[in-house]
């Protein structure tokens, strides 16, 4: 285990920036930092905690359970159970893990709420464009029709406790929009479970999952991703997740490339100018939401983010212009002269992502 | 200010660099007694200038080790005298002054004439513990941290900074790289670094092709002098990496590449060629002066990072004309193919086709070198690319060839805490793929397959390191 020495003292490191009154304040406290490679990127994992040892073997666990989710969640992983569901749920029920059940249940609930713009059969979708991401030509009309006719969420059959079939003979399921925010709140429950009630979970900056707050703290602090690098959003998290999505950039050498973000309904990268925030009490359904509600855009995103509970949205385009909306956590924007927040209106908690339908009115 | 002298010396180093590295693993260490090198299984030992007790060189000498000592150039004169005297090995020299007359080698060129039986390196300082990293910034009392769409691993390495400094100049000295453990981790009361820190480092310096000095922090030091068996066990967890390294071949040889890097003022570029070493690009820097036919030869596309003169561009206008891909960065410059109308005009990129192949320049210096890397690998395609590895974020590869010889080796270090399955294609038929690592030795073949004039393979389970030996039959072709 490489990361084995993991305790941070705070002394070594860099001052804080001015922050709102209502932002932590300094102390002494010494905390456990641990990171681990998975889904392709890196989860990370800081607690506070009295019991240093106890927080290092529980920041450890937490890592162990990201890595076993990538393993059954993996698409690149020939072995894992979405693989093998992937290769064999076509016209007969197949039965799954009980995790992969539910991030599996928990995608319908978006994709019906999103009508289909979030879909996590994109899978053939995204394969065909990623080839020409990585240099090779753009898939020919052919290959995008295709592809396409493998899409749809509504060809996904789950039947309770464990059983899955696809009413396709293509299908492929990719959980890339929702696994990582289903992992961080799988952690979250793991430190939990621990005694852990201080702890801050990232899985490559792209999800966040906060567990109660720092030290003389009421919140942690996390600056949001701003395109137009005028407006200096942040928001404050404390049992609750944020997640950032954003198309990728047009390539600096060959003017416009297609982005990793495919529509489901037309089969195209989508094509957008924003990056968006969505605040909520679960990552899962932060990160689901922040896919959705990227494709969506704002106005009609705004429409489904209202009939929500404890979400929050953010766009921000290159220009700066920015749509807030949602009665979950508030942004602030640190860039203007008086920062500007959206109150929540409601505080329910719902601490993990089996809490999907919950967010519904 | 740091920032800059860093890069004075890396550019000092560049200037220095070219002769054939040996890839050892040098251990800094106190003035103070150490176990045996057949118990230690190192084999070089560095010590700091001034030695209070020059009788400690002489100790670890008998002890089995090669000493080398290491000085600051001012004070170069007396070290050597000294070295002379107590069996040292060699002279590491560092801060060697940035001069306008001389370039760093004729400074030294004296002490050499004078000292035939020592051998003199330069070091490279700025290295890096080599390590992944996230993306979380902690602060003072608090973390802060930025969100943004996930982002991949970052990887902390020194292959830019050791490939800038190999680039060029026939005539200098061997170069030697270091960093400092990074220690904001550490428990008080654990070994730190511990083995596979070690494990990286020694597997990072191996692939690149270049001396690394470590330093053996003086608690361990101590520690394995007393036996403790807590050291010990530590310790026994290194060697295989040391043994394995050890075993890495040395005589000449030639870096696959397709990609060249032409770059004079490394302060502009040294970030760029830092991400393009972390995207696995296959390439070697050189300064304008060594751009000749011969080396474009290897290439198949090339970076320029610096003015040009005229045969420069002519070498270039025709390397595209074959086929080629040429980049020109924050360029404002006329050239011969401006004459024709651009195949695409953007506000910061402007496109030429040139017979088979292109030419890109960008009106602005690389803002974004995490896109530019990726950009660039895209532009140049899996079908030029001499080395590739998928789905590998955490993994780096390199390639080499020995002159004359089709038959390439590669090294591949894993900086990630967990074995990786890392799939590779690399250009050219081979007959046969056999691996090696510290966990099996050599050697266990691969399976592979040929496709499209690539030879591609899967290394199951890569934990830190491996070395790929991709053999040709002599009547068959292996690029690039």
């Amino acid at each position: 285990m490489r990361w084995l020495k993991s305790v941070a003292w705070p002394s070594l490191t860099l001052a804080m920036l001015p922050l709102p009154a209502i932002l932590c304040s300094p102390q002494n406290g010494s905390f456990v930092h641990q990171k681990r490679y998975a889904m392709g990127t890196v989860f990370e994992i800081v607690i506070y905690d009295e019991d240093l040892p106890r927080a290092d073997a529980a920041a450890r666990a937490a890592l162990d359970e990201v890595v076993r989710l990538d393993d059954m969640m993996s698409n690149y992983k020939p072995e894992s159970d979405l693989s093998r569901m992937n290769r064999t749920a076509h016209f007969q029920p197949v039965r799954i893990p009980r995790e992969l059940y539910e991030v599996i249940e928990e995608s319908l609930f978006y994709s019906r709420h999103s009508d289909g713009q979030f879909d996590i059969s994109v899978g053939p979708l995204v394969d065909l464009w990623k080839a020409a991401l990585a240099g090779g030509p753009s898939p020919t009309a052919a290959d995008q029709a295709s592809a396409l006719r493998c899409v749809g969420y509504q060809k996904i059959e789950l039947t309770p406790p464990d059983g899955i079939q696809f009413h396709s003979d293509c299908m492929r399921l990719d959980l890339g929009a929702i696994g990582k925010g289903y992992a961080v709140d799988r952690t979250a429950e793991v430190l939990n479970a621990s005694g852990i009630h201080r702890a801050y979970i990232d899985a490559g900056g792209s999800t966040i999952y906060a567990l109660g707050a720092p030290p003389g703290g009421n919140a942690w602090r996390v600056r949001l991703r701003d395109p137009s690098g005028k407006l200096g959003p942040e928001v404050m998290l404390s049992n609750n997740s944020v997640s950032t999505s954003e198309q990728s950039a047009p390539s600096s050498l060959q003017g416009d490339a297609p982005g990793h973000i495919v529509v489901p309904g037309t089969g195209k990268p989508l094509q957008t100018r924003y990056a968006i925030s969505v605040t909520a009490p679960s990552a899962t359904a932060s990160d689901a939401l922040s896919t959705t509600l990227l494709l969506l855009g704002p106005t009609k995103g705004a429409a489904l983010v209202k009939t929500l509970h404890n979400v929050s949205a953010v766009w921000i385009d290159s220009d700066g212009q920015r749509t807030i909306v949602g009665d979950g956590v508030s942004f602030f924007l640190t860039g203007e002269n008086h920062p500007i927040h959206v109150s929540p209106l409601k505080s329910r908690i719902a601490a993990t992502s089996k809490a999907a339908n919950e967010l519904l009115p | 200010m740091r920032h800059i002298s860093f890069l004075c010396m890396l550019f000092l180093g560049s200037i220095a660099a070219g002769t054939p590295a040996t890839a050892k693993v040098f251990f800094r260490v106190a003035a103070s007694p150490l176990p045996p090198a057949d118990q230690t299984g190192i084999r070089d030992l560095v010590l700091l200038w001034p030695l209070r007790d020059l009788s400690v060189a002489a100790e670890l000498h008998s002890q089995g080790y090669r000493v080398f000592l290491q000085c600051e150039s001012k004070d170069l004169a007396a070290a050597v005298v000294s070295a002379d005297r107590a069996a040292v090995t060699g002279v590491i020299v560092t801060n060697i002054a940035p001069s306008g007359q001389s370039p760093a080698a004729e400074q030294l060129r004296p002490y050499l004439a004078a000292h035939k039986s020592l051998t003199f390196r330069m070091l490279v300082q700025g290295g890096k513990q080599p390590q992944m990293k996230g993306h979380l910034v902690v602060e003072r009392d608090g973390v802060l941290q930025v969100s943004s769409p996930s982002s991949q691993p970052w990887l902390d390495t020194n292959f830019a900074l050791v490939r800038l400094a190999q680039a060029t100049d026939p005539h200098s000295l061997p170069i030697i790289y270091d960093f400092h453990w990074d220690m904001s981790g550490a428990l008080p009361a654990a070994w730190h670094p511990d083995a596979d820190a070690y494990a990286v480092a020694i597997a990072e310096a191996d692939a690149i092709r270049s001396d690394v000095t470590i330093d053996l922090p003086g608690s361990l030091q101590r520690a394995l002098v007393a036996g403790d068996p807590r050291a010990w066990t530590l310790w026994k967890a290194i060697m295989p990496y040391l043994e394995f390294s050890s075993h890495a071949a040395t005589e000449r040889i030639v870096p696959v590449v397709n990609l060249g890097v032409i770059v004079d003022d490394v302060r502009g570029s040294y970030e760029a060629i830092n991400l393009m070493a972390r995207h696995n690009l296959a390439f070697e820097s050189v300064r304008p002066a060594s751009l000749t036919l011969a080396r474009l030869a290897s290439w198949n596309s090339v970076v320029v990072f610096c003015p040009l003169n005229k045969e420069a561009v002519a070498l270039l206008r025709d390397f595209a004309a074959s086929g080629g891909i040429v980049i020109f960065v924050n360029t404002h410059d006329e050239f011969p193919w401006h004459a024709a109308p651009p195949l695409r005009r953007e506000s910061r990129t402007t496109v030429y086709t040139i017979g088979a192949g292109q030419v890109v320049e960008l009106a602005e210096p690389v803002v974004d070198p995490e896109n530019f890397a990726r950009d660039l690998r895209r532009l140049i395609g899996r079908e030029r690319s001499a080395l590739a590895l998928w789905n590998s974020l955490t993994t780096l590869v390199t390639g080499y060839r020995e002159q004359s010889r089709p038959d390439v080796t590669l090294y591949l270090v894993n900086y990630a805490n967990q074995p990786d399955t890392v799939q590779v294609q690399v250009k050219g038929r081979f007959t046969g793929v056999r691996l090696e690592s510290p966990e099996e030795r050599c050697c266990v073949s691969v399976p592979f397959v040929e496709r499209g004039g690539f030879t591609e393979f899967t290394i199951p389970a890569l934990r830190i390191t491996a070395r790929v030996h991709l053999e040709s039959a002599r009547e068959s072709s292996a690029a690039p």
